[in-house]
């Protein structure tokens, strides 16, 4: 199946239309239009290029230059020149390098649980809730409605189904359907289950938005393919196997990636969590947790300036590696 | 077209170069300038910020200008509200030139506005009268280096309410003030006794609802160390002071409560009579005493060896480095602390009044009042260095480098609250802080 690129088609049908100004007929057409291309084609991604340089390159820049200085929020003191040390930190003394890879490790275990379960449930979901049903609308948005919520106020609401004790609403089920048998867990204060339950939550509030995309791309498969198929005699599986996958395999794809970078932004719910809701802050720290808390709890720009740059390479790594392994040309 | 695109960009690459430059420009420099106000005519306008916080307090503050502004001819003061959650941030960000000439800050980020200058002595300003009347306690919170900076309208205290009937129906003898106080080991034996009667089991509510990397954790739980006879931080060191045997042992003693203790999820468990003891401040007074009517009890804070202790101080007023009429400023100060004011504010927020005259007139507070404990111990202050056994109200430690010592001994509590070994905690805890001390050249006031 080779995937449609509608990108692709635009350029040669402007090839097509006649020069819109003919200012300068002598010359040969051809060289005009590159030009003018070049041109065009600058003039329309300076905004974005414009943006891009703004909010992320000169950020990043100044990350860089502010990580090798000793710099703190509101203190009297000239910043100092620190070299490396604050990496040297990051990376060997125990006290700091321990929370920090721990945050990594966190961080590595949301996006390896999340990014397949989260894209194989989406796409679970996007598949019953394409049917033709009545208020098959009803359905759609009320799975979607999570995502509507801000994270803040999701994070609340689950604070009191994963509370420990007989208090929490999770255990408070468990407790009624095993009749008693249940003991009740700590969900959030435990390191076994912390950070699964911080998995749970998010997946539960952002699988809705994966699902629409996927239900889009599950729209865009012509139903003739069925129908082809089913005269073929293909049973449901194959018919998922050999028509519905390989047709939505540039969505899913660029779903995976969508949902690997911002499992790799998780904070909000272990910030609120770890504030009220008692989660166990070694086993949920992440990365962005940490660098945020070091800035603006304990005042040290220069440290948390270094996580973000080491979390930035890191991120833009695996990105590159993503690209690499799942790439949507890529034939199967 | 393309000329004003391409000035656009220019703006906004140069916008976006300078903004990170201020930025850093903001967070170094600041030197030079001595941070004294100028006394100014003692007339004419002064803007004022203050918190926002409950309807009440508010209400309170705005009546309290609104009078002042009619009272006299002279100074007219302008009040701003920010919002509680922001009110710290917002003056961290910004710069002392544009503060105002009055403003409340929140009692432990003192010594930080003093260290950026952001802050004036207010002697010079406050009239004798008023500093006078202020308690031993708030004006132990308020001093650095022999000057005033701040001085409160309230207090604050910690204390363990307790519910007589349930206590008593486990049969739990309890102490009746400071002078009969309970050990931990008297503590725990009565958490015990309790559970026995619990039908849950938890008998204890640590306001765990709160968070305790918070500030919380160390208001609710640095009198523990106290108690212990160790501190958060001993002459610019916290190892040796905060990672004592003493004070692990006693931490060891907290963790092993986790097993009584409600987690509180929706805010209610004293007051609903899910638990029996509620180890919070006086601010929850008035929700618990028109819960429990006279089946309340206030009791102190358990003792770990060196005497009880309680945590101090709250909102205070100062006067903005950068103030050029702080002659005015002060008296406004002086109008605010009166008995009035302090009690219309006390009386809107049921805190301890922090003026002499104020508190012995508190129907709470007074000798004989419900609240006498909370008054009885901030009468005993300690400072924030000297630890003594006979003293009970700690100020919680007057250093720039309070947001580290306060989110990493946050962190050390919430990871041994949640089982981990408070030895290594504590000694990781005492470590980070001594670090970035040491990189901030032990934040020396200039």
């Amino acid at each position: 199946m080779k995937s449609v690129e509608p990108a692709h088609a635009a350029p040669p049908a402007r090839e097509k239309a006649p020069p819109v100004t003919a200012a300068e007929p002598a010359r040969p057409a051809r060289s005009v239009r590159r030009n003018r291309d070049w041109l065009h084609g600058l003039l329309m991604s300076t905004p974005a290029v414009a943006g891009l340089i703004a909010f992320v390159g000169i950020p990043f820049g100044y990350a860089v230059v502010l990580s090798f200085y000793n710099v703190r929020l509101g203190s009297p003191l000239a910043p100092t020149f620190f070299g490396l040390e604050q990496y040297r930190r990051l990376f060997t003394d125990p006290d700091l390098s321990g929370p920090f890879l721990r945050a990594l490790l966190n961080n590595l275990t949301f996006a390896v649980v999340v990014v397949p379960v989260q894209t194989a449930l989406a796409l679970g979901l996007a598949i019953l809730l394409n049917r033709k049903l009545k208020a098959i609308g009803v359905f759609r948005s009320l799975f979607f409605m999570p995502v509507v919520f801000p994270m803040a106020l999701v994070a609340v609401i689950w604070r009191l189904i994963l509370a420990r004790s007989d208090q929490g609403m999770l255990n408070s089920a468990l407790h009624t359907v095993s009749f008693g048998n249940w003991g009740a867990v700590d969900w959030l204060g435990d390191s076994a289950t912390a950070m699964a339950s911080i998995i749970v939550l998010s997946i539960w509030q952002g699988v809705g938005f994966q699902m629409v995309i996927l239900l889009a791309g599950l729209q865009q498969i012509p139903g003739e393919l069925y129908e082809a198929a089913e005269l073929d005699r293909a049973s449901r599986w194959q018919q998922f196997r050999h028509v519905t996958l390989p047709g939505i395999r540039g969505t899913l794809v660029f779903v995976a990636m969508l949902t690997s970078v911002l499992s790799f932004r998780v904070f909000d719910q272990v910030y609120v969590l770890i504030r009220g809701g008692g989660l166990d802050e070694d086993a949920a720290r992440t990365v962005m947790y940490q660098a945020v808390t070091t800035a603006f709890d304990q005042n040290n720009v220069g440290q948390a300036a270094a996580i973000t740059v080491v979390f930035f390479l890191i991120v833009v790594a695996l990105t590159l590696i993503q690209r690499r392994v799942v790439r949507p040309d890529n034939e199967d | 077209m393309s000329s004003t695109r391409k000035y656009r960009r220019t703006a906004c690459t140069g916008l976006a170069l300078v903004l990170p430059l201020a930025a850093l420009a903001a967070c170094g420099g600041g030197g030079g300038a001595d941070a004294s106000a100028e006394a100014g005519s003692g007339k004419g306008t002064i803007s004022v910020w203050a918190h926002q916080g409950q309807k009440s307090e508010d209400a309170a503050v705005q009546a309290a200008v609104k009078s002042f502004n009619s009272s006299q001819r002279d100074i007219k003061v302008e009040l701003k509200l920010i919002p509680g959650n922001d009110y710290t941030k917002t003056i961290t960000a910004t710069s002392a030139s544009e503060l105002p000439d009055v403003m409340e800050f929140d009692g432990p980020t003192m010594a930080n506005f003093v260290y950026n200058k952001k802050l004036a002595p207010i002697d010079d300003y406050v009239s004798s009268k008023t500093m006078a009347n202020a308690t031993d306690a708030s004006k132990s919170q308020g001093e650095i280096g022999g000057k005033h900076y701040g001085l409160g309208m309230y207090d604050s205290g910690l204390g363990i309410y307790g519910n007589k009937k349930l206590l008593d129906a486990a049969g739990v003898k309890y102490p009746t003030g400071l002078s009969d106080d309970w050990t931990a080991a008297r503590f725990t034996a009565a958490l015990k006794a309790l559970k026995a009667k619990d039908s849950d089991g938890k008998t204890l509510d640590i306001q765990e609802n709160n968070g305790l990397t918070t500030e919380w954790g160390t208001y609710g739980f640095a009198p523990v160390v106290w108690s212990a006879g160790g501190s958060l931080i001993k002459g610019d060191k916290a190892e040796g002071a905060l990672d004592t045997p003493a004070v692990i042992s006693a931490l060891e003693t907290v963790q092993s409560w986790k097993t009584y203790v409600d987690p509180n999820t929706d805010g209610n468990a004293f007051a609903k009579g899910r638990v029996a003891l509620s180890w919070v401040g006086h601010w929850m007074y008035p929700t618990y005493s028109q819960a429990l009517g006279d089946d309340l009890v206030v009791l102190p804070l358990p003792d770990f060896g060196n005497g009880p202790k309680t945590g101090q101080g709250s909102w205070a007023w100062g006067i903005g480095a950068d103030s050029k009429n702080a002659k005015a400023a002060g008296a406004f100060m002086d109008y605010l602390l009166n008995d009035t004011n302090v009690t219309a504010m006390t009386t809107a927020n049921g805190a301890p009044p922090a003026t002499r005259t104020a508190l012995a007139a508190s129907p709470l507070y007074k000798q004989g009042g419900p609240l006498q404990l909370f008054a009885d111990q901030l009468a005993k202050p300690c400072g924030d260095s000297d630890i003594t056994k006979t003293c009970v109200a700690v100020t919680r430690p007057v250093t720039a480098g309070y947001p580290t010592i306060t989110a990493k001994f946050g962190e050390a509590l919430s990871s041994i609250y949640g089982g981990a070994e408070p030895k290594s905690a504590l000694e990781k805890a005492a470590r980070a802080i001594d670090q970035d001390f040491s990189d901030n050249a032990g934040y020396k006031i200039p």
